[in-house]
């Protein structure tokens, strides 16, 4: 079988791109994080871990090109995330390969792949011919984690050439738990009308267990949050998304395709947000989420 | 220092409708200049207001008047040269495509010490051209800019990406996509729109930049409706009653 190169930072999308890759050919790991490398190396035919100090885009896509070429990969998977997308774009373009991103599907059929990938902000689904080379950045959500080991691969260590970008990074300042990694996500947007007001959303995230974040001009606008939930910031797929007063545009709701069963809290009956939801509580907020956080801590009593 | 600015006609998803078939009404879709394109060419005047740039020159790919159009809604926005590479259906190239014209194009007129584009377009928003651009010109990228600086051959951005806020700094020549947290784009004056108007917009083919292009093979494109339950529980008038519904439907899914 041919290989499958798939390219990840973190557990669950090399699992996640891992049950992709295996409906494609002979699935190849690709990654600059050691923890993963030595996780899921069991898991992959081969892994190659590239041993780098930053997140250079240019020298790590440089490293997974020599690591294409040695394998003569022509399919290359990665999360269709900003740094997945930035990777998969300079990749793609040193080897002449086409991409495609925002993908839920792909297939290989005689003709090459045959991709289903979301367009127009999410309003749309497309079905493309790829043809045989090509980079597809997948949509979280889209294919199971695989779980069980099933090789025995080996582990390649390399070394990435230093690049010529000078990078400093900041981790994401994070209140309580890791919206990319909670079970449960509280999403506030623009209804919420103060600052001091996201106390109640984060009451209600820490009473379920979960994570708390905002929209985009929560976060980008008006400076109350570090992150944002949305395509140009985090990708979520807990199992319960509760958006409270988030109306629902294209680019947030794309960010939460994943999401197992999503609940929106809104007063407009005809924001989008509801249909995207699986339970719709038309009302005001500012009702509705006290009354929640009530109830919820009278079951917890129970 | 020069400037080449690439900018994407878009459609404005949040307008777009759909036939009861759900094939999507393009025609009857506004477009205007991609919202994040529009932030790179301001990033691009303001480094010309400031002195740094003489050269502000903003391509795009396409034929039609709303092409030419926003052309000179860049001239108005400060733009000193306009040009448009000329392909009926500009829709239909492949992300490479588009960026070996881009690339093509920069090799041809350059060399430019900054390339800027948007981060994502509009309508597709597949990030991907910025970053293949710069491959394909083997000159460092830096994506994802909320913010831009550019002192001494050196240009700076920081970029909020999954895990964290990165600040990314290289030697120009550099290809940086610019988000549309950047900046505010102004609003051009009367006077620099009527001035804009009699401004020339040059013309080339992929052919005449020998860029090799190829169109991506869309097979169908429809509505997608999200697989989700759409239950309503209204909460205007009895709020005790509604939440325990949603409780009690939260049970049942196995979720809290």
């Amino acid at each position: 079988m041919a290989p499958v190169i798939v390219y990840s930072e973190e557990e669950s999308w090399g699992k996640q791109l891992l049950t992709a890759a295996k409906g494609l050919g002979d699935p190849v790991l690709f990654t600059f994080n050691r923890n993963v490398a030595e996780k899921l190396s069991g898991m992959y035919t081969r892994t190659y871990y590239v041993k780098t100090d930053s997140f250079d885009p240019v020298a790590i896509s440089g490293a997974l090109r020599d690591v294409v070429n040695k394998e003569s990969a022509t399919i290359l998977l990665f999360p269709c995330t900003n740094k997945g997308r930035m990777i998969a774009g300079l990749t793609s373009g040193a080897l002449g390969f086409e991409a495609i991103t925002d993908a839920v599907s792909v297939v290989k059929t005689g003709e090459g792949l045959e991709v289903e990938k979301l367009t127009f902000g999410g309003n749309a689904m497309a079905k493309v011919k790829a043809g045989d080379k090509a980079s597809v950045c997948i949509v979280s959500g889209s294919y199971k984690e695989t779980e069980e080991a099933g090789s025995t691969g080996e582990l390649v260590e390399i070394e990435a050439k230093a690049g010529s970008v000078e990078v400093e990074y900041s981790p994401r300042k994070m209140e309580g738990v890791d919206p990319t990694k909670a079970d449960v996500v509280v999403g506030a947007g623009r209804g919420v009308k103060k600052k001091e007001d996201l106390e109640m959303i984060k009451e209600l995230a820490s009473l379920l267990g979960g994570a708390w974040s905002v929209t985009r001009p929560l976060a980008a606008d008006y400076g109350w949050a570090d992150s944002w939930i949305g395509i140009s910031g985090l990708v979520i797929s807990p199992k319960l998304y509760i958006a409270i007063g988030i109306s629902g545009q294209p680019h947030h709701t794309m960010g939460v395709r994943g999401a197992k069963i999503i609940v929106a809290i809104n007063n407009d009956e005809s924001a989008p947000i509801f249909e995207e939801a699986d339970y719709g509580v038309i009302g005001d907020l500012y009702k509705v989420v006290p009354v929640l956080i009530k109830k919820l801590k009278e079951r917890k009593q129970q | 220092m020069r400037v080449l600015v690439a900018v994407k006609l878009t459609y404005d998803i949040n307008q777009l409708k759909f036939e009861k078939d759900g094939t999507p009404l393009l025609d009857a879709c506004p477009r205007v200049m991609g919202e994040a394109d529009k932030c790179a060419l301001e990033e691009a005047v303001k480094l010309k207001d400031a002195g740094k740039a003489e050269e502000v020159t903003v391509l795009t790919i396409g034929s039609s008047k709303e092409h030419q159009r926003i052309l000179k809604d860049a001239y108005a926005m400060g733009a000193t040269k306009a040009v448009m590479v000329k392909v009926d259906d500009p829709d239909s190239l492949s992300a490479l495509s588009v960026a070996r014209i881009i690339s093509s194009y920069a090799e041809k007129t350059g060399p430019y010490d900054l390339i800027l584009l948007g981060s994502g377009a509009g309508d597709t928003h597949s990030s991907v051209v910025g970053p293949m651009v710069a491959s394909l010109l083997g000159v460092p990228l830096l994506a994802n800019a909320d913010r831009v600086s550019v002192e001494n051959g050196s240009v700076t951005i920081v970029s909020t990406l999954e895990d964290g806020q990165y600040k990314f700094t290289s030697k120009m020549p550099a290809v940086v996509t610019v988000t549309s947290e950047a900046n505010e784009p102004r609003i051009p004056t009367i006077r620099d729109i009527l001035r804009s108007k009699k401004k020339p917009i040059d013309e080339t083919t992929p052919e005449e930049l020998g860029a090799h292009v190829s169109k991506i093979n869309i097979e169908s494109i429809i509505k997608y409706e999200v697989p989700r339950k759409r239950v309503k529980i209204d909460a205007t008038d009895n709020v005790e009653e509604a939440v325990e519904k949603l409780i009690k439907a939260l049970e049942e899914e196995g979720v809290i």
